[in-house]
């Protein structure tokens, strides 16, 4: 029993002389575990010995281990709340020091560009259908007027899965799933990935990201049309841009329109420019009032409702904007590249 | 399109600059992507549509530019040599498929001397970027690139019987070409026969056999109307492509054979060609002539501006449509045959809306009334899961939808993969069955450029073909590897493991309430042996996880460990998720005991938290493994687990005794299910820290 009290006493003093060379988080967490571990801390060792003890001695000496016990932890914990003061004392650390790096995640950048995009039309009233990229001859090209063995199929040149199914080539097949199922005023945006039989170059690519946009309602006009695609692109690419609509073909719209922005390079001084090669203009986008042939394949009366449609290339769009001169870099994903948008 | 200034000036009466027409044509959509200057002309490249066959001459591109501009066209006239004996009398033209030729006209022109051109044919054949070849050659391909009209000339000697049969081709006929390409024929192929034997391929190339030579003395001109889709179809199952296909697929003018044939024949009589004016024109199916009925109120409704009555009037009846009055704002209008595009009353619109300028045309935003959203679930729940993943410090990447057969057979997913039947390349013939492949790929590209801390993910399809067809799926894939943060004073790097990318796959279940969720040992052929899981939701399988196998990634050249996981996203958001409520937040203070257990290797944790699950203690809040541990103090068939058991009762404080009861049934449950054993000094009372 003497030899029991001897041996705590010890134990206090060890204590006592490691805890004052304890100058940090790490070393004070060693001194718990080493005194207090519940596997082979000294204390919880202590308590094991008390079996050894005969029954008179052990209520003693069990208070003596837990009041050394109770000791160390009280001590452990006021030494903790010095060191903790210490640290956030202006005197003693030096505050330049970097903070803590906190890992994130970042979207890429198509994505973000889709986003963006997605917002001015879900603030105006719209929104967001998605469809599928496997589609069939009838919902890429025949309800959408292209008439079979049309040449105008040329300018949508298809991946073939098999004799009636193909990887769409547009977004507007969704038009027009959208509109089977649903009665107008219909208001959507059709974003997603689309396919095209093309090899690869810094201007082309077999798959690419489109906002295809959809409005039917009665009274819809061309003048709607040149008013939403204004807004939409001035608060996309910035009030300075100056916005030209031009006659176009696309076998579901009639009127078309080639939807042309002014460079912001070069404005159109440069024969060199290598966004719009000196002509002052970058075709941006097609778009158009929803052919009425179109309007019929869905058994929408094109004599009460019209519409407008969009089509837009996400990668062009984006290189414009950001003067990214190559489009495969999105789909290198190199993090580099892609993380940096997420500062925008 | 090549269109020469000069050549503009033909058809064109009055001066115009470049300048001019260049702004004039991109006004009414004819885009100007180039020019160049050559020999005091100025060959303008302009782009043109498939509905506008028309504007593949410059006769077409001169009707534009006259409406645009407010000039008039020259008249132009075509004087023969005349030959007493008509064609017909020459050569004997029999149709007998009229539905894929329902107009053929041929003339005769005889006596001529082939020959150079004379210097200004050789200049226009020059300016379309093609090579002068002889008179006949080149006033066919005057005559094509003035009027969008192909003509093609034979040589009348080498038709045999000087019988031209227009029929589909004979089964085993075969065709030399001119460009020397000898073509097997296809039945459905529409051919120019003589008595004997094909002589051209209808619409799209001549026969060698039958072609003008310097020792040609007599031709026979063809000048026709072939059905659009059977050249269409001919000219790629041929796999050629020429000017006069390209121009009979988009629909030539059915009016025009005559007067391209005799406009041939009297540019051909400076070389000695003398020719009837009577052409043989076999036209069994003239077209009906259509009427479009055009409102004024329609074109305002459209337009969204009001273009004025006369205007419109004006417009239609320069580009030489037939515009009748029906009644005050209505008119009957007939298109002339040249012009395939306009059909409808819709066409009409954008003719007027083309030449008004679409610049006149106002903006305006439209007032847009409340209308229902259309619902997309899973968009919607695709917005939380990226913002989640970011959260988690993965990054998103977007991969090629495409795949090749070794890739396939390298990840091996048992799906069946589609193939392109047409790919651009090997490398990308077919699509791909899983995420992980693009994300090994993406994970190699930054790895090999320096990067370390590489947490990646994906949603997008995957595709692949069951009975059911070709099926395409929205996935979820996930790769880690390498460090999960750079070094930093304050934290020890973090290596990305196996349990990093599972607590990713668990939080996001989680916090999209997709609970209870469940992990079972699954082997995977992209995975080590042994280190796969299936993940599972109500018991349906909906994704996988585990360490990318060392021979995936070799052929990557990752080095390292690499995590990875996919998840069926389509089917997991096709569940219900479990329904959200909202719970009152705990009045009552908790009583919170660690407990440490000696457990039986052998014995899952996923075992023990079921048993523990199925106690009825509704007073234990929440259990949680906060430490495992084996070493020298612990048995070698068993392993330690300290558990942190939360104990609450939401009406009331707790009573200790309460709580010991408690604690006694769960380690009674898990000695009886596994033979857990409570470890010596293993149970602290951590509100006071007392044994």
């Amino acid at each position: 029993m003497k030899n029991f009290e001897s041996r705590v006493d010890e134990l206090r003093k060890k204590f006592e002389g490691a805890l004052a060379g304890v100058n940090d988080d790490r070393a004070l967490e060693d001194l718990r575990n080493e005194f207090l571990s519940r596997k082979r801390g000294h204390l919880t060792l202590f308590f094991d010995d008390l079996k050894a003890l005969t029954p008179e001695e052990r209520p003693v000496a069990g208070k003596l281990v837990n009041e050394l016990k109770i000791q160390v932890q009280e001590a452990l914990t006021t030494r903790q709340g010095k060191l903790a003061t210490r640290v956030v004392t202006p005197d003693k650390a030096d505050l330049t020091l970097p903070g803590e790096k906190l890992p994130w995640g970042a979207p890429h950048p198509l994505m973000l560009f889709q986003e963006e995009i997605e917002n001015i039309f879900l603030a105006m009233g719209f929104s967001i259908a998605e469809g599928p990229e496997i589609e069939t001859d009838y919902y890429n090209f025949e309800a959408l007027n292209f008439p079979p063995h049309h040449p105008a199929r040329d300018s949508w040149d298809t991946l073939y899965l098999g004799d009636d199914l193909l990887l769409r080539t547009h977004t507007s097949p969704m038009q027009i799933r959208v509109m089977e199922k649903f009665k107008p005023p219909i208001r959507i945006i059709i974003p997603g990935k689309v396919y095209r039989r093309e090899a690869i170059d810094p201007t082309h690519l077999p798959m690419f990201c489109q906002v295809e946009g959809l409005l039917v309602d009665e009274g819809v006009t061309l003048a709607h049309l040149k008013g939403t695609l204004e807004h939409f692109l001035k608060t996309l690419l910035g009030d300075k841009i100056e916005i030209r609509f031009r006659p176009s073909f696309f076998p579901f719209t009639e009127p078309s329109a080639e939807v042309d922005i002014s460079c912001i390079l070069c404005r159109g001084k440069d024969p060199a420019c290598p966004i719009c090669g000196g002509t002052g203009w970058k075709e941006l986008l097609g778009a158009g009032m929803v052919d009425p042939q179109v309007l019929k394949n869905v058994n929408i009366d094109p004599e009460r409702y019209s519409g407008w449609a969009f089509g837009l290339g996400i990668e062009r769009t984006a290189m414009f904007r950001y003067q990214i001169a190559d489009m495969r870099i999105f789909y290198e994903n190199d993090l580099r590249f892609t993380r940096q948008f997420s500062l925008k | 399109m090549k269109i020469s200034l000069n050549w503009l000036k033909e058809y064109l009466d009055g001066d115009i600059s470049v300048q001019t027409a260049v702004e004039a044509l991109e006004r009414i959509g004819l885009m100007v992507e180039g020019r160049e200057e050559k020999d005091g002309d100025i060959v303008l490249e302009v782009e043109t549509y498939s509905n506008r066959p028309d504007t593949l001459g410059h006769l077409g591109m001169a009707r534009e530019l006259a409406v645009a501009l407010g000039l008039r066209l020259k008249e132009r006239n075509w004087p023969l040599s005349e030959l007493a004996v008509r064609t017909a009398d020459l050569a004997d033209v029999q149709i007998l498929d009229a539905d894929l030729c329902p107009r053929y006209c041929g003339v005769v022109v005889k006596g001529i001397k082939v020959g150079p051109s004379p210097a200004w044919l050789q200049k226009r054949i020059e300016s379309m970027g093609l090579n002068p070849i002889n008179n006949v050659v080149d006033v066919s391909n005057y005559v094509l690139f003035s009027t969008s009209h192909p003509i093609h000339a034979f040589d009348l000697d080498k038709i045999a019987g000087a019988r031209v049969i227009i029929r589909r081709a004979k089964k085993g006929e075969r065709l030399l070409c001119l460009d020397g390409t000898d073509l097997s024929l296809a039945p459905d192929m529409l051919v120019i026969a003589d008595e004997v034997k094909p002589i051209a391929l209808a619409g799209v190339i001549g026969g060698q056999a039958s072609a003008v030579t310097e020792e040609t003395k007599d031709i026979f001109i063809e000048s026709a109307y072939f059905n659009p889709v059977s050249v269409r179809l001919t000219r790629k199952a041929a796999g050629l492509q020429t000017d006069a296909s390209y121009r009979f697929e988009r629909g030539a003018d059915i009016s025009f054979p005559p007067q391209a044939a005799l406009m041939a024949a009297s540019l051909l009589t400076p070389f000695g060609g003398r020719s009837s004016r009577e052409p043989a024109d076999v036209f069994p199916l003239p077209p009906k002539k259509k009427e479009i009925i055009l409102r004024h109120r329609r074109i305002t409704e459209l337009l969204g501006v009001q273009v004025d009555e006369t205007f419109v009037q004006k417009t239609l009846t320069d580009l030489e449509l037939g515009v009748e009055q029906q009644q005050p704002g209505v008119w009957r209008v007939k298109a002339p045959s040249w012009r395939v595009d306009l059909d409808r009353e819709a066409d009409l619109i954008e003719e007027v809306a083309r030449f008004y300028g679409y610049e006149k045309v106002p903006s305006v935003v439209p007032s847009l009334q409340v209308v229902d959203p259309i619902p997309d679930k899973s968009r919607e729940k695709l917005d939380r899961v990226r913002p989640l993943l970011f959260h988690y410090g993965f990054n998103e990447v977007i991969n090629f939808s495409f795949s090749d057969a070794d890739r396939e057979r390298l990840l091996a997913t048992g799906f069946e993969a589609i193939q392109i039947r047409n790919p651009i390349s090997a490398k990308a013939s077919l699509l791909r069955t899983n995420i992980l492949g693009g994300l090994l790929e993406t994970a190699a590209w930054n790895k090999n450029r320096g990067l370390d801390a590489i947490q990646i993910f994906e949603t997008g399809n995957v595709y692949f073909r069951d009975e059911r067809g070709c099926r395409e799926r929205l996935t979820l894939g996930l790769l880690s590897t390498g460090m999960r943060e750079e070094p930093h004073w304050r934290q020890k790097s973090r290596e990305a493991d196996f349990f990093h990318l599972k607590g990713v796959c668990e939080a996001l279940l989680q916090q999209l309430r997709y609970e209870p969720f469940s992990f079972e040992k699954a082997e995977h052929p992209c995975f080590e042996p042994g280190s796969g899981l299936a993940m599972a939701y109500k018991e349906e399988k909906i994704g996988y996880l585990g360490l990318v196998v060392g021979r995936i990634r070799e052929v990557f050249d990752l080095k390292q460990p690499v995590c990875a996981a996919e998840i069926d996203l389509e089917l997991l958001f096709g569940k219900q998720p479990k329904p959200f409520t909202y719970e009152a937040v705990a009045k009552y203070p908790a009583i919170v005991r660690d407990v440490s257990l000696l457990v039986p290797r052998d014995v899952s944790y996923q075992d023990i938290c079921k048993a523990i699950e199925k106690l009825p203690l509704p007073i234990l809040e929440e259990s949680r493994l906060i430490d495992l541990y084996s070493g020298e103090s612990v048995p070698k068939d068993k392993i330690s687990l300290s558990f942190r058991f939360v104990y609450r009762h939401l009406q009331r404080t707790l009573l200790a005794e309460e709580v010991d009861r408690a604690e006694q049934q769960v380690l009674v449950q898990l000695k009886r299910a596994f033979g857990a054993q409570l470890r010596e000094g293993g149970k602290i009372d951590n509100r006071t820290g007392k044994n």
